[in-house]
């Protein structure tokens, strides 16, 4: 399909600068997340892709083609609008087949693609409706539909699933999912929920303030952030500053761990590590391992029961969260050992 | 029963009881007035000395003349023409507005004057700009366009009335860019883009996506327009052309006769108006209501 190529992008609205620098490249086929907090020029950065907004500076390129001098009309982009944008004035059919009535296809080709992305979305029942008769879902899809029927080779959505239940939500993740691998429409998808982001996407850009902050499959963002605030909004709870005293030692508040040595971090270079809370083994203090490595003894402060998993802080000079099974509860206040891997350790430079 | 029925009557008399002063005042200022120039159109006026109540001899009279058709013909005529391009400017206004271009700040507030300045002095200013011997005429010369200012088209006091709209037009922009504007506001510009995306292009947008929804704002501006251009008496007194005259000046000529039993004929002409500014208006309510329910609005 299309390959999108953003290059240094910059937009600035008058004297305020809504996106400083970005470079994304965004693969043919691939779905990728636009992650961030509000604000952060996702939207804007959906914008210029589709025409709708011109960069202050840098380019867009689609195929490796500039795109600044194609019009919006041109590009073959699709967009599912934040709010959903439906023609308030059209019934459900008259909106989905919209992108096609002003192409002037053939009636017949109309009726045909309207019937056939109806029974996707499954609005057979709604085509007669206007859209201030549809639930929030509804008009989401019809949303969906009217888009998806112009057959776009660039896809762009913003924030699809905001305003759905969690049920319908899993419902159309699982659908654009689907829908997204069956066409190979390279898409692009914003949402600021990282395990939504996660869930769908190939890969994720997460974007703050304007600029990229990191960009990589999932796996990697949640694993190997190259940031504090990336590993904060990819929900990480433990990150403590440390220091290296060797390629592969760090010291910290709770003692020297070994870690996994990491290119680009010297000795005596002052560090963040990560500890992901589900990787970190909890005993109580009398079936502590002998001799594993990073042992970490502490107390149980707080203790968070979720049904199927249980989140403990640990205090050892800094509090630790820890989150496991519910297979067991241990209590508060009871001593503990904490253990974690080398290779679960992941140090950010500071 | 007869007493739950007694004591729903009381509660119904209670509240006409509160609503009478409104009541009496919409009767007074609407109803009365109008009722009172039907009557008297209708022959009953004593303190003239006339009463052959119920009569439509003024009717008769009124409308067996060619020249009241002529006048009626007239008057829609200006109103209308000058609505229309009233509207087409005003639209072209809101769509431009609701944009960013330079100096838009300055132009919001520009384009709202005509509507501070009293309709007599656009009667004036259209005097001073459009006559032979006016501005523009005597620019157009300066420039070489024509060899004297008084070869210059004649605008006002003629029956195409071009002064007449000018001054309707030039007064009726602002406000009906006001209402569309607003109306433009409350869409946003999201529809548009949307569709833009689809496909559409700007012909298309503008004719499928935007004026259907705008049409609450451009039926109320220019139905208020429409019946003020109707019932307008300076504009066309002052810039029309002479016999025949609009409906309104007629009506004022025949209130203004020394033979004051001519105020019936008056009358008849007046009530002739509000017939047919009605019947036109509701006619256009009607179709409007029609275009509602097809966009699914009840
Ligand atoms: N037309 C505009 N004029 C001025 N500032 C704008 C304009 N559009 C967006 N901004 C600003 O640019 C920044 C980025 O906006 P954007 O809509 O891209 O955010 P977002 O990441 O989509 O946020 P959200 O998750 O809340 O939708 C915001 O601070 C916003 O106020
Ligand atoms: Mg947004």
């Amino acid at each position: 399909m299309t390959e999108v190529r953003l290059n240094a992008v910059q937009k600035r609205f008058g004297a305020f600068t809504a996106i400083e620098s970005i470079d994304l490249d965004i693969k043919s086929g691939e779905l990728v997340a636009l992650l961030g907090p509000s604000g952060c020029g996702k939207t804007t950065t959906l914008r210029m892709i589709a025409g709708l907004e011109a960069p202050t500076k840098g380019e867009v390129l689609f195929d490796g083609h500039d795109v600044s001098d194609v019009a919006v009309q041109k590009r073959n982009v699709g967009m599912v609008f934040q709010r959903y944008a439906l023609f308030p004035h059209m019934t459900v059919e008259k909106n989905v087949t919209f992108g096609l009535d002003v192409r002037g296809l053939p009636k017949k080709e109309i009726s045909e693609r309207l019937e056939e992305i109806l029974e996707v979305v499954q609005l057979n029942k709604f085509r007669k409706r206007f859209p201030a008769q549809l639930s929030g879902g509804q008009m989401q899809r019809v949303a969906i539909a009217r888009t998806l029927i112009t057959k776009p080779s660039v896809l762009m959505m913003d924030e699809p699933l905001a305003n759905l239940d969690t049920k319908l939500r899993g419902e159309m993740r699982r659908f654009i999912r689907d829908l997204q691998k069956r066409l190979g429409i390279t898409t692009i998808f914003v949402t600021h929920d990282q395990v939504e982001a996660m869930e769908l996407a190939d890969r994720v850009a997460v974007i703050f303030n304007g600029k990229l902050a990191q960009f990589g499959a999932p796996q990697e963002l949640y694993q190997q952030p190259n940031s504090t605030e990336v590993a904060d909004f990819m929900g990480a709870s433990n990150i403590f500053s440390a220091k290296l005293v060797a390629a592969d030692r760090a010291e910290t508040s709770f003692g020297t761990i070994d870690i996994m040595s990491q290119p680009g971090l010297k000795p005596g270079n002052d560090v963040y590590v990560m500890l992901r809370s589900e990787g970190i083994d909890l005993y109580p203090e009398s079936e502590a391992p002998q001799g594993a490595q990073n042992l970490i003894s502490g107390k149980i402060k707080a203790r968070e029961f979720f049904g199927a998993s249980v989140q403990y802080v640990v205090g050892a000079g800094e509090d630790i969260t820890v989150a496991e099974q519910s297979r067991r509860l241990l209590d508060v206040g009871q001593p503990v050992v904490l253990s974690v891997q080398p290779d679960r350790v992941w140090t950010i430079a500071r | 029963m007869a007493r739950s029925h007694d004591s729903a009557l009381k509660e119904r008399m209670w509240l006409w009881l509160q609503l009478s002063p409104v009541l009496l005042i919409l009767a007074v200022l609407f109803g009365g007035a109008l009722v009172l120039a039907v009557v008297q159109s209708l022959g009953f006026a004593p303190w003239f000395g006339v009463n052959t109540f119920p009569s439509f001899q003024y009717f008769g009279a009124l409308w067996g003349s060619v020249s009241f058709w002529q006048s009626l013909w007239l008057t829609l005529y200006y109103a209308t023409v000058s609505t229309v391009i009233a509207l087409v400017m005003g639209i072209a206004l809101a769509l431009a507005l609701v944009r960013t271009f330079p100096g838009k700040h300055l132009y919001k507030y520009v384009y709202k004057l005509p509507l501070m300045i009293p309709y007599t002095v656009g009667i004036a200013l259209a005097v001073i700009m459009l006559g032979n011997g006016g501005m523009i005429s005597r620019l157009a010369s300066f420039f070489g366009f024509i060899s004297d200012p008084s070869h210059f088209p004649q605008i006002l006091k003629t029956h195409a009335g071009w002064g007449i709209i000018a001054v309707y037009v030039w007064k009726q922009v602002p406000f009906i860019t006001l209402a569309i504007y607003a109306v433009m506001l409350g869409i946003g510009r999201e529809t548009e883009e949307a569709a833009a995306i689809l496909g559409a292009n700007r012909w298309q947008i503008l004719s499928q996506v935007t004026l259907p929804q705008i049409m609450p704002g451009v039926v109320s501006s220019t139905l208020i327009c429409f019946a003020f251009n109707v019932g307008a008496f300076e504009a066309p007194f002052i810039l029309g052309g002479g016999f025949p005259d609009t409906l309104p000046v007629v009506a004022w000529r025949y209130f203004n006769d020394a033979d004051y039993t001519l105020q019936l004929q008056g009358m008849a002409t007046v009530v002739s108006i509000a017939l047919v500014a009605g019947i036109i208006l509701f006619s256009y309510l009607a179709i409007y209501r029609r275009f509602e329910r097809k966009i699914g609005r009840n």
